[in-house]
C-alpha cells in the first residue's frame, strides 16, 4: 500500500494528514482520492479535467512531472505520495 | 523629482556634522535606488579592503523609487555596507514601515560615516535632523528601546535600531525596524554598533510624487490583480506564512537536518506552517502597501517558552528546527523572538548552534564550556545559546563569530555550513542543484534571496525545472540574480515575483519615475548591479576560489530520505556560469562586459 500525505489546503479538503491506499498507478490512486473527497479535491488536485495546474504532487520526493511515466507511474508498497497546493515562501 | 525624492542625508558621527546633498539623477537612473544605488556610492566612497568595523566603513540606509508609493509591497529599504561576517559587500533588505517614512521625511538615502565617541541616535523630523545621546538606551532590547524612543520623539515616528547583538559586535547582528522586521543578514547591525549608533528614528509628513498618475495607477492595479489571482500570494502565504515550506522541502528530501548531515527530518510536521497555523498564529500583519500580508503574529501562551511577537519565518524555523534537530515549536518561537530582541540573524545563529552541536558530538566542545549538553535535539540549548551569543557570554562569545570562525577555532572548518563565511539557508543544495550554484556565487555569502531558484526547482513557478538537472541552471540563475538585484533596488518585495515579473515591475517603475525602463533596461540594471558587487568583492580580496560550497555538499551524499545518495554538482556548473555572466575563467568580469554595462 502506498502512503499518501496531504498538506496545507489539501489537508483541509481531505480532513486527513495521511492515508494508505492500494493502487497500481498514480492515476488510479488520484482517481480513488477524487471519488472519495469530491469536487473540492477534483478542482484542486485531480478530476475529470485531469491534473490541476495548482497542485504539486511528489512521488518519493520527485515531482510527478519529472517521472518518465507521469500519471502511469507504477506504485509499489512503501511508496510515498505527497500532495500540496501551489505554495511559496522564502 | 518623481519616485525618488531627490535628497541624500549625510551624517558624520565623528564630527557630529549633518548635511544634505542632491541625489545624482544620472546614477539613480543607472542603479535605480536602494541596493544598487547605495552599493555604487559605497564602492565610490570606501576602499573595499578596509576593516568593516573601522570608522572608515560607511553604513547606508537606502530606499528605492517605489518605496513608500502605492506600488505593490513597496515597503522595502536596504542597509548597505562592507559586511563584517563575510568581508564582502553587504546589503540587507527589510520591510515594515521605516523605509517609507524615510521617503516621507524627504530622503532617498541616509549615509552614516565615522564613529561616535559615545552612544547616539539620529532623530529625523522632516528637515530637522539631530544627533542625540543614547547612553540611556545602550544595552536595551530592541522592543524596549523602540518604545522609549517613540516616547521621547514622536509616537508616530518609525524606529530602526540595534539590540545588544549589534552593540556587542556579534558578527551577524542585524538591524530591527518596527520591532520585528529585520535587515537581518550579513552583520549590518555590528557595523552600526561599531559606530555607536543605537537607532535612527524618523518622522516624515511629506509624500512621494509619481510622474504619470494614470499610468502608475493602471500598472499598480494590474500588479495587484495578479497578486490577488495567484494562489501563493493570495492563499498560501497569508494562511500559513513562509513556514508552509517546511513540509514541502522535507517531502522533497531537501530540508537540511542535523547540520546538513541529511535532508529529511522525521518530525518536520511538528514545526510546519500547518501546525503553527492551527496552534500558534494569532493574526496576519502586512507591511506598507502590501496585499499579501505574509507576516504572522504568533504566541506561545504558557510554559517555559511563553512569548508573543511576530514570526518565526521559514528560515528561522528551519535554522533552530531541523538544522538543530529540534521539533519543539515553542522553543523555536522563543529563540526567534530572542533574535529580534537582541538584534541578530536567526539563520546564522541557528546554523552556528547546529555546528556547535556537531562539534560537541564529535567531542571537541565539552559540556562544561557549553553550560549544558549540546546534543542535536536539545531545545533548551537553542534558547540559552542564542542569549549567550547576543551577550557574548561563555561559549556564546565564540558562537558570536559565526560557524566558520567557530569550527576553525576547533580545527574543523569543514563543519561550518557556510559560503564566504555566511551560513547556507534552508534548502539542501545536494537535492536542488540550482540553489547550490546560487549559494556559491551570491555576492554576500550564501543566500537564497539573491536568486531564488527554489521557485522553479521545487515550487514550479514560473515553470517546473528538474532539481537534479544542471545544464540549464547557470542561465536561469543569471536571470534570477539580475531580476532580484533590479527588484531589490526599486523598493518592492521579492514575494511579489511569485505573481509578477520584470514587465509589471518595469511598468510601475517607469510610471513612478518618468524614466522609461524597458524590460531589457530593467534586467540590464540588475546585471550592472550584480557586476558592481562582484567588482567590490574582487577589490576586497575575494577570488574564484571563494565561489564554493562546504566540502560536505560535494563529498558526503545526503544520508537519508528521498535524496539519499545525492551530492552537489556545483563545480561542474561554475565555468558555464562564469561564461553566461561574461566573466573570464577566474570569475573576473571582462572589459567588454564592463563596457557593455557602463562600469568600465
Amino acid at each position: 500500500m502506498a502512503t499518501v500525505r496531504f498538506f496545507a489546503t489539501i489537508r483541509q479538503l481531505t480532513g486527513q494528514k495521511e492515508t494508505s491506499l492500494r493502487s497500481d498507478t498514480v492515476q488510479e490512486l488520484l482517481q480513488a482520492l477524487a471519488e472519495k473527497h469530491g469536487v473540492g479535491f477534483q478542482k484542486a488536485v485531480y478530476g475529470p479535467g485531469g491534473l490541476s495546474d495548482e497542485a504539486i504532487i511528489l512521488i518519493n520526493g520527485r515531482h510527478l512531472e519529472h517521472l518518465p511515466a507521469g500519471l502511469k507511474t507504477k506504485l509499489e508498497n512503501e511508496d510515498v505520495v505527497a500532495i500540496f497546493p501551489l505554495v511559496g515562501g522564502g | 523629482m518623481y519616485g525618488w525624492v531627490g535628497k541624500i542625508l549625510r551624517v558624520d558621527l565623528t564630527s557630529g556634522k549633518v548635511s544634505t546633498e542632491p541625489l545624482n539623477t544620472s546614477l539613480a537612473r543607472k542603479f535605480i535606488g536602494a541596493r544598487g544605488l547605495a552599493e555604487k556610492i559605497l564602492r565610490d566612497e570606501i576602499a573595499p579592503d578596509i576593516d568593516p568595523l573601522s570608522a572608515e566603513n560607511k553604513l547606508i540606509f537606502a530606499t528605492g523609487p517605489l518605496t513608500g508609493t502605492l506600488a505593490t509591497s513597496g515597503s522595502r529599504y536596504n542597509v548597505v555596507t562592507k559586511g563584517p561576517l563575510t568581508g564582502t559587500v553587504a546589503a540587507s533588505n527589510s520591510g515594515g514601515f521605516f523605509g517609507p517614512e524615510l521617503k516621507y521625511a524627504g530622503y532617498d538615502l541616509v549615509i552614516i560615516e565615522g564613529k561616535a565617541n559615545k552612544p547616539m541616535y539620529l532623530w529625523i523630523y522632516n528637515d530637522k535632523v539631530k544627533l542625540r545621546c543614547a547612553e540611556h538606551l545602550w544595552g536595551k532590547l530592541t522592543d524596549e528601546a523602540t518604545d522609549l524612543l517613540l516616547e521621547e520623539t514622536d509616537p508616530e515616528a518609525k524606529v530602526s535600531c540595534i539590540g545588544p547583538g549589534g552593540e556587542n559586535l556579534v558578527l551577524f547582528a542585524g538591524i530591527i525596524n518596527d520591532k520585528h522586521r529585520a535587515a537581518g543578514r550579513t552583520g549590518v547591525g555590528a557595523v552600526m554598533g561599531s559606530k555607536k549608533l543605537k537607532a535612527i528614528v524618523v518622522r516624515g509628513t511629506g509624500g512621494v510624487k509619481v510622474a504619470d498618475k494614470d499610468a502608475f495607477r493602471e500598472a499598480v492595479l494590474d500588479a495587484r490583480a495578479k497578486l490577488k489571482a495567484h494562489p501563493v500570494t493570495s492563499g498560501g502565504l497569508p494562511t500559513y506564512g513562509t513556514n508552509v515550506l517546511i513540509n514541502i522541502l522535507n517531502e522533497a528530501g531537501s530540508l537540511p537536518t542535523y547540520n546538513f548531515r541529511t535532508g529529511y527530518f522525521e518530525t518536520a510536521d511538528k514545526i510546519s506552517g500547518e501546525t503553527m497555523a492551527d496552534t500558534k498564529y494569532v493574526r496576519n500583519k502586512a507591511c506598507t502597501a502590501c496585499t499579501i500580508a505574509c507576516g504572522q503574529v504568533s504566541a506561545v501562551k504558557s510554559g517555559p517558552y511563553a512569548v508573543a511577537g511576530e514570526g518565526p519565518e521559514y528560515e528561522a524555523t528551519w535554522a533552530y528546527g531541523s538544522q538543530c534537530g529540534v521539533d519543539d515549536v515553542d522553543a523555536i518561537i522563543k529563540a526567534n523572538n530572542l533574535c529580534d530582541q537582541l538584534g541578530i540573524d536567526p539563520i546564522t545563529m541557528g546554523s552556528t548552534i547546529a555546528c556547535a552541536m556537531e562539534l560537541f558530538e564529535e567531542g571537541l566542545i565539552d559540556r562544561e564550556a557549553a553550560g549544558l549538553a549540546l546534543n542535536f535535539g536539545n531545545a533548551e540549548a537553542i534558547v540559552k545559546l542564542t542569549e549567550d551569543a547576543g551577550y557574548k557570554r561563555g561559549l556564546g562569545a565564540e558562537l558570536a563569530e559565526g560557524s566558520y570562525r567557530l569550527a576553525e577555532r576547533y580545527g574543523r572548518p569543514e563543519l561550518s555550513m557556510s559560503v564566504k563565511k555566511q551560513e547556507m539557508p534552508a534548502y539542501d543544495p545536494r537535492g536542488i542543484q540550482g540553489i547550490g550554484l546560487e549559494y556559491a556565487t551570491s555576492n554576500r555569502g550564501a543566500c537564497h534571496v539573491r536568486g531564488y531558484l527554489i521557485s522553479p526547482e521545487i515550487l514550479g513557478i514560473p515553470e517546473k525545472l528538474d532539481p537534479d538537472s544542471i545544464d540549464e541552471k547557470p542561465g536561469w540563475l543569471k536571470t534570477f540574480q539580475d531580476l532580484t538585484a533590479a527588484l531589490d533596488s526599486t523598493g518592492i518585495c521579492l514575494f511579489t515575483t511569485f505573481a509578477i515579473g520584470a514587465p509589471e515591475i518595469a511598468a510601475m517603475l517607469s510610471a513612478a519615475t518618468g524614466v522609461e525602463y524597458t524590460v531589457d533596461d530593467f534586467m540590464q540594471a540588475g546585471d550592472r548591479i550584480w557586476n558592481l558587487e562582484r567588482l567590490f568583492n574582487l577589490e576586497a580580496g575575494l577570488t574564484a576560489a571563494d565561489d564554493k560550497l562546504p566540502p560536505r555538499m560535494i563529498e558526503e551524499p545526503i544520508a537519508t530520505g528521498p535524496n539519499k545518495g545525492k551530492v552537489s554538482k556545483v563545480p561542474e556548473m561554475m565555468s558555464k556560469y562564469y561564461q553566461v555572466r561574461g566573466w573570464d575563467d577566474d570569475g573576473v568580469p571582462t572589459g567588454e562586459k564592463l563596457a557593455e554595462l557602463g562600469l568600465a
